[in-house]
């Protein structure tokens, strides 16, 4: 078992899903509150066809993944401030465009392309030290957000209209927060894949909340069940031999439910005790 | 002083409000009345700075853009529409109204909380908003207007459903903010007889300024007709008065 750890793949993947765990940790409740959950899907799907077209022009899909994912994330948060559409809807559209898109140029390059499995389902043995380097870079800009502009973000998302007023640039901290959710999607997809990378970012904060009441603890919380739950997820696949996407995304749908229960029990004893006490 | 000149507001091609000239002056309490669908809101909005606008508005004769980009307005929007279900603490609600003062972390939380104590809501600072009832939600909202330490406090129908008892213990609370911070209030309101007893000035929206006696506090039945259709009239009432007053 401990021969597991001594792994360097091994090692890369549980370092790289403990930077992922924590990045989001600190965007998922905002994401989560902000009632924009279908954001992840749209992004990971937008990051496919980013990659398809690095493909195509015979270079490194992850660049051109980050272009398209920052771009499509701006794009969205255009067109649902902007027009008279929710995100929800661009979302719904852009996203069955991207993977189209993806699919159409993958299939104008020539060859047969194994790793599209990978990128899809996510194989962690097809992380590279790049892959790392991008996640350490995007931990420290999400880090430094959090810093920052939590502040601004909490007023925005508590009551957006009085922060404007208050003198919080809404717009800017909105931008910033699509472009940082961009980018933590890009390094997720390169860990889990573009079908399976919304999960890790919204589950956690999902169930943290569902177990938690102050939104700094519900932060702390979607850390260390992203934690937990990659982690776990990690060795599972490994102990089987299965794809560590599906296997991780067992283990935070698990947990999510687990949380939803001990939420629902916290309740009807928090109703008891209220009942008894009248 | 607020000024506006040649004001409209549109929502595409249909203009919600035109108002050709019209004069705020300071220190009063000034009641928005007018029809749902009349404009009230769109009013307010526009000058708080979250709607778009063609016209002129002067805050003190400075430009109304200009004077927003460096000052807030003590704005609380209509009950229901005012917030996420965020956990927020009671304290950094009101914080929230501190934005604009580059202050310390400490210094903007002993604020707050002063502020917090003019409406009696010190005890729930740790509290997450959404914990509490309508009405102390309310207060603590109407002490996050305040934080902004503006002189001019603007309120959309903030009254709406609560009882008569609620209500003028409300109208209690703007009277007696009103006199100890000096504030200009705007609020907009469909109560007859609350704002006949406390306003100093009525203003009748129906997508444009309704003419009435403004010589008279008290709007006649036939401007009350006027503004809110033939069938709507006067009924003589008495207010419940707070038990503050009894004493």
């Amino acid at each position: 078992m401990f021969e597991f750890f001594t792994l360097f793949f091994i090692q890369r993947a549980l370092l790289i899903g403990a930077v992922i765990a924590i990045v989001s940790g600190f965007i998922g409740p905002f994401i989560l509150y902000r009632k924009m959950s279908f954001i992840g899907v749209g992004i990971s799907h937008g990051t496919f066809a980013g990659i398809a077209l690095g493909i195509l022009l015979g270079v490194s899909p992850l660049p051109v993944a980050i272009i398209f994912a920052i771009g499509l994330g701006i794009f969205i948060g255009f067109t649902s401030r902007t027009g008279k559409i929710s995100e929800d809807v661009s979302i719904g559209i852009l996203f069955s465009f991207a993977m189209a898109l993806g699919i159409f140029l993958i299939s104008l390059s020539s060859g047969y392309h194994t790793d599209i499995m990978g990128y899809l389902f996510g194989d962690i043995l097809a992380i590279s030290n790049n892959d790392l380097y991008l996640a350490i870079g995007v931990l420290g800009s999400v880090v430094l957000w959090y810093i920052l502009r939590s502040r601004q973000m909490k007023y925005m998302t508590f009551d957006e209209d009085f922060a404007k007023i208050a003198g919080v640039p809404v717009g800017i901290d909105y931008y910033i927060f699509m472009a940082l959710i961009s980018l933590a999607i890009v390094v997720i997809v390169n860990f889990v894949g573009v079908i399976l990378a919304s999960s890790i970012i919204i589950a956690p904060a999902a169930s943290a909340k569902s177990l938690a009441k102050r939104f700094s603890s519900i932060v702390i919380l979607s850390i260390v069940l992203a934690e937990v739950t990659i982690f776990s997820g990690i060795i599972f696949s490994y102990s089987l031999n299965i794809s560590s996407g599906p296997s991780i995304v067992f283990f935070v749908t698990f947990v999510f439910l687990l949380s939803l229960l001990a939420g629902k029990i916290k309740f009807i004893k928090y109703t008891k005790r209220n009942s008894n006490s009248e | 002083m607020i000024k506006v000149n040649s004001l409209s507001v549109r929502y595409d091609n249909f203009e919600a409000l035109s108002i050709l000239s019209l004069t705020i002056e300071d220190g009063k309490f000034h009641a928005i009345m007018g029809p749902n669908g009349g404009g009230k809101t769109t009013f307010i909005k526009a000058l708080v700075g979250l709607l778009p606008y063609e016209g002129r508005i002067e805050i003190d004769g400075i430009d109304h853009k200009r004077y927003l980009k460096k000052n807030s307005i003590g704005y609380l929007a209509q009950r229901g529409s005012q917030f996420s279900q965020f956990p927020i603490t009671v304290l950094e609600v009101v914080e929230m109204g501190r934005y604009r003062f580059k202050e310390p972390d400490h210094t903007r939380k002993n604020k707050a909380f002063e502020f917090l104590k003019v409406f009696e809501m010190e005890n729930f600072a740790s509290k997450n908003i959404n914990e509490l009832s309508g009405g102390q939600q309310q207060r603590v909202l109407m002490a996050r207007a305040l934080a902004t330490e503006s002189k001019i406090l603007i309120l959309d129908e903030p009254l709406t459903g609560m009882d008569p008892k609620a209500q003028s213990l409300f109208y209690d609370m703007i009277k007696r903010i009103k006199d100890d911070f000096k504030l200009t209030i705007i609020m907009s309101s469909h109560d007859v007889g609350f704002i006949s007893e406390y306003a100093d000035n009525i203003i009748c929206i129906n997508r444009e300024l309704i003419p009435h006696d403004k010589s008279a506090k008290v709007l006649t039945c036939t401007e009350v007709s006027k503004l809110y259709g033939p069938k709507i009239g006067i009924v003589e009432h008495h207010h419940l008065h707070s038990e503050k007053d009894d004493v």
